[in-house]
């Protein structure tokens, strides 16, 4: 290994944890396409230094979020026992399912957040059809406050419906094990619709979440030897330049014309996992 | 309950210390690791020192897994010394699912062919 292709990893990684952290997630949705397609690294090896970019992303981010009063640390490390045990199942799936099964739900996952994406998030926080808070939140002590600057001051929320976003967690720990991302597709509805947070709790122990559930998978992947610190090193550098950088860029670019852009760039590599789950090695994929 | 003061609690503010010290810790390492392995290529010792330095970029990569696990570490001890044995409990039990990880990670390792 040259340093050309640390060099290439590193930018690589710094681009796409740019684009997820304007997107307020981490980079592996871009990541691992792009370290299969055009840098012909191997699933699994790709998977592994993802996820320590995942990790990087979620523990380089969690202060600020911290700091601004937005992440329910209660609510994070309850959800994280259903994330935690996806993750342990989707570490013993990942020596037994076939490749092109893999890139096949890759696929799926991708076209499924561009679909998200097109469909605006958030806009459905009309306060009619708000199932009752259940016993699980009362007695966890789950309900918190958070500050809010247009308002400027706190405002209270109540945690709905913990068991269906218990059930939602461990499909997302699950499907993060398996393909190496944060998995953010199945946290956002899992927080906004089960749970019904503010986008801006909801994101915050998201991120703070992503960081145990990729340290479970990523922990039995290092042992195992999937991890290659070549590859690995390059990614996890790259990963935390690019989420500092994602953040900031989050106020300076419009809204409209991102949300189009990363629709396009979803489905676009979309197209080529699925050619990849089918045996067509795609046409002008070298680097 | 009533409205709180805006001042940051305890267990956040130790949560983000540790994550923003860790995170700089483990990326330092592997830069490091990554800086002496092009010392190395420059002044053409690369094949004599290329293990030992990419053997630092690995303790930095493991710094980073092991960054969310103390994370679950430092909540179950600042719950246990809060008594507040519901969530030491909790805490307690993710920490078990990493563990069960790990050891499957080791597991799986011994079997597979080197």
């Amino acid at each position: 290994m040259n340093n050309g292709m640390e060099i290439w990893l590193f930018a690589v990684s710094l681009g796409a944890s740019a684009l997820g952290g304007i997107l307020g997630m981490a980079g592996g949705i871009f990541l691992v396409p792009t370290l299969t397609i055009f840098g012909k690294i191997d699933i699994h090896t790709a998977v592994g230094a993802s996820l320590v970019s995942v990790i990087a992303c979620s523990c380089g981010g969690a202060a600020s979020f911290l700091n601004g009063r937005l992440t329910n640390v209660r609510l994070a490390i309850v959800l994280e026992t259903a994330t935690t045990l996806g993750a342990l199942t989707g570490v013993l799936l990942s020596g037994i399912i076939p490749l092109s099964c893999l890139y096949f739900l890759f696929a799926v996952i991708l076209l499924l957040s561009a679909q998200q994406m097109l469909a605006r998030r958030g806009a459905s926080t009309g306060s009619s059809d708000l199932p009752a808070p259940g016993r699980w939140s009362s007695a966890l002590r789950l309900d918190s406050t958070y500050p809010d600057r247009a308002l400027g001051r706190d405002v209270a929320y109540q945690v709905r419906r913990v068991p269906v976003g218990l059930m939602l967690m461990y499909g997302a720990g699950l499907i993060s094990a398996l393909l190496g991302i944060g998995s953010g597709v199945l946290k956002i509805p899992a927080m906004d619709t089960a749970l019904r947070l503010p986008i801006k709790v909801s994101s915050a122990t998201s991120n703070f979440m992503i960081g145990v559930t990729a340290a479970a998978s990523a922990s039995a992947y290092f042992m195992r030897g999937d991890i290659v610190p070549a590859v690995a090193g390059p990614v996890a550098l790259g990963s935390v330049a690019g989420a500092a950088v994602g953040a900031r860029l989050l106020q300076l670019v419009p809204n409209e014309k991102l949300r189009l852009l990363f629709v396009l760039i979803l489905v676009g590599l979309s197209i080529q996992m699925l050619l990849r789950a089918v045996g067509v090695h795609s046409i002008g994929a070298s680097r | 309950m009533t409205v709180t003061a805006p001042r940051l609690p305890r267990l956040e503010r130790l949560l983000a210390g540790l994550l923003n010290v860790g995170s700089w810790v483990a990326s330092i390492v592997i830069g490091l690791g990554f800086a002496l392995t092009l010392i190395d290529s420059q002044s053409g010792t690369r094949n004599l020192a290329i293990l030992p330095n990419m053997q630092i970029v690995k303790i930095g990569i493991a710094l980073f897994i092991l960054l969310p696990t103390l994370r679950v570490l430092l909540m179950l001890v600042v719950f246990l010394r809060e008594r507040d044995y519901r969530y030491s409990m909790i805490a307690a039990l993710v920490l078990a699912i990493i563990l069960m990880a790990f050891v499957i990670g080791v597991r799986t390792a011994a079997r597979a062919p080197a």
